[in-house]
C-alpha cells in the first residue's frame, strides 16, 4: 500500500468518523468534537504512513502516538480543554483490541504457542503507547518549566 | 466580597473534586483544581491528597486552625465533557475574567453553575447510543470490514450502549460490567451469523470490543505515574488490566458456549 493514496485517505475518514462518534459518546460538546476526531484520524494515518516506510509495527505506533500527543498539547490550551481529554480520544484507534481478540481466540482453540506470541505482541503495543504518552507529557512539563524560568 | 467560612469552602472544593473524579479525571488534575478553588475563595494554605476512590483535603485557616474532610468516591464513569466544563469554570474563578464577560464570581453563583454542570446531560441518550453504534461500525470498516458487516456492527454498538446504560444502573462493578457487555457483543454477532450468510465475525466483534477498551484508564495511569502520583497510577493501571481481563473473559466464555452448542 502506498502511503499517500485513496486507501489511506479512506482509512483516515473511517478513523475520523469513529472518533467523532466516540467523542459524542463521552459527552464532549462544541468545536472540540471536530478537533478530537481529527486527532483520531491523524493517529491512524500517521501509523499507516510510518508503517509503510519503516516496516516495524512498534516503531510506527510509537511515532504516531508521539505526533498525536504533540498535536493534543498544541491544540488543547487554545480550546481551554485538559490535554488528557484529547489524548484519551486520540489513542483509541491504536489500542490493541484486535490483538486482544485474536490471542483470546488462539487461547480458546488450545493453540498456546500462537496465543502467547499474540499476547506478547498486544502487551508490547500497549507498553509502547504508554511510553510514547509518558515521553511527550514529561517533555512538555520540562518545556513549560524552562519557559517559566527564562 | 466577604470571605466564605471554612466549612463552605471545603464543601465547594469537595464537590468540584467529586464531579471531576466521577467523570474520570487524572488525580493530579483534581488535586490542582481543589487547590485552585480553595485559593479562589480565600484559603491559599490548603493541602489535598486524591486517590481514584477518595479525596482528602485539609484547609488551613488564617488563625491556624485546620479542618480536614474526607470524601469517598463511588461509581466512576467516562464523561470528558464534564471534566472540560468544570476545568473551565475553575480556571474562570482563578483568573476572575472569562470569555463570557464575567468579571467576578461569588460562591452562590459558583455552586449553582456546578450543580447545573453536574445534572445536565450534554446529549440525549438515544444520540449517545447511536454514536456508540457509529463508533463500533466505523472501527469495523477501519479493520477491513465490508458494508454488510458495518450494518451489523452499528446494530451491536447501539444495543451494547443501551445495555451498558441499563447494567450500570444496577451498579455492577467494572469487571462484571465489561465482561457482560463483551459477552453480549459476541452473542449478537454469533446470532446474526446464523441468519446472514457470508459475514466475517472477527471484524464485527473487534469493532464492538473497541467500544470497551480502557483507553481512559491507560492514559490516566501513565499521566498520573509521570506526575509522581504512584498510588493512583498503579491503581489506574490495575483498573485497565481488570477491564481487559473482563472483556477477554466475557467474549471468550460466550464464544466457547456457542462452540459447545455446535456453531
Amino acid at each position: 500500500m502506498k502511503p499517500f493514496d485513496m486507501l489511506t485517505l479512506m482509512q483516515f475518514c473511517w478513523a475520523f468518523l469513529a472518533i467523532l462518534g466516540f467523542s459524542i459518546r463521552v459527552n464532549l460538546k462544541g468545536i472540540k468534537i471536530l478537533y478530537t476526531a481529527i486527532s483520531g484520524g491523524l493517529c491512524w494515518a500517521f501509523y499507516l504512513i510510518v508503517l509503510y516506510y519503516s516496516r516495524s509495527m512498534l516503531f510506527s505506533v510509537f511515532i504516531a502516538i508521539i505526533l498525536v500527543c504533540i498535536y493534543a498539547e498544541l491544540v488543547a490550551p487554545r480550546l481551554r480543554t485538559p490535554v488528557s481529554v484529547f489524548v484519551t480520544c486520540a489513542i483509541i484507534p491504536l489500542v490493541p483490541g484486535r490483538g486482544l481478540f485474536v490471542s483470546m481466540q488462539y487461547y480458546i482453540a488450545g493453540n498456546n504457542v500462537q496465543a502467547s506470541k499474540s499476547i506478547l505482541e498486544t502487551l508490547l503495543i500497549a507498553g509502547t503507547i504508554a511510553i510514547a504518552i509518558a515521553v511527550v507529557s514529561s517533555v512538555t512539563n520540562l518545556f513549560h518549566k524552562m519557559l517559566n524560568r527564562f | 466580597m466577604n470571605k466564605l467560612s471554612v466549612k463552605q469552602a471545603t464543601e465547594l472544593a469537595l464537590e468540584v473534586g467529586r464531579i471531576l473524579l466521577q467523570s474520570g479525571s487524572a488525580t493530579n488534575r483534581v488535586e490542582k483544581m481543589i487547590l485552585k478553588v480553595c485559593a479562589g475563595f480565600g484559603y491559599p494554605d490548603t493541602e489535598s491528597y486524591v486517590t481514584p476512590t477518595g479525596i482528602f483535603i485539609s484547609v488551613n485557616d488564617s488563625q491556624g486552625s485546620i479542618s480536614t474532610s474526607i470524601k469517598r468516591i463511588e461509581n466512576r464513569r467516562i464523561d470528558l465533557g464534564k471534566i472540560t466544563q468544570v476545568s473551565r469554570l475553575v480556571t474562570c474563578l482563578e483568573e476572575q475574567d472569562c470569555p463570557d464577560g464575567r468579571s467576578d464570581m461569588d460562591a452562590v453563583k459558583f455552586s449553582s453553575e456546578l450543580e447545573i454542570i453536574d445534572l445536565k446531560e450534554a446529549w440525549p441518550a438515544w444520540l449517545r447510543s447511536l454514536c456508540g453504534g457509529a463508533t463500533s461500525g466505523f472501527f469495523c470498516l477501519l479493520f477491513g470490514g465490508a458494508w454488510s458487516e458495518f450494518g451489523i456492527a452499528v446494530l451491536i454498538g447501539i444495543i451494547v450502549s443501551y445495555g451498558m446504560k441499563f447494567l450500570s444502573k444496577l451498579s455492577f462493578n467494572n469487571f462484571l460490567l465489561n465482561a457482560l457487555a463483551a459477552a453480549l457483543i459476541v452473542f449478537i454477532a454469533k446470532f446474526m451469523d446464523i441468519y446472514i450468510p457470508y459475514i466475517r465475525l472477527d471484524n464485527i466483534i473487534i469493532g464492538g470490543i473497541m467500544l470497551l477498551v480502557p483507553g481512559l484508564s491507560i492514559t490516566n495511569a501513565i499521566r498520573d505515574t509521570m506526575s509522581g502520583d504512584l498510588v493512583s497510577g498503579t491503581a489506574r493501571g490495575m483498573e485497565a488490566v481488570f477491564i481487559t481481563v473482563g472483556i477477554v473473559a466475557g467474549s471468550g466464555t460466550m464464544l466457547k458456549l456457542w462452540a459447545l452448542w455446535g456453531y
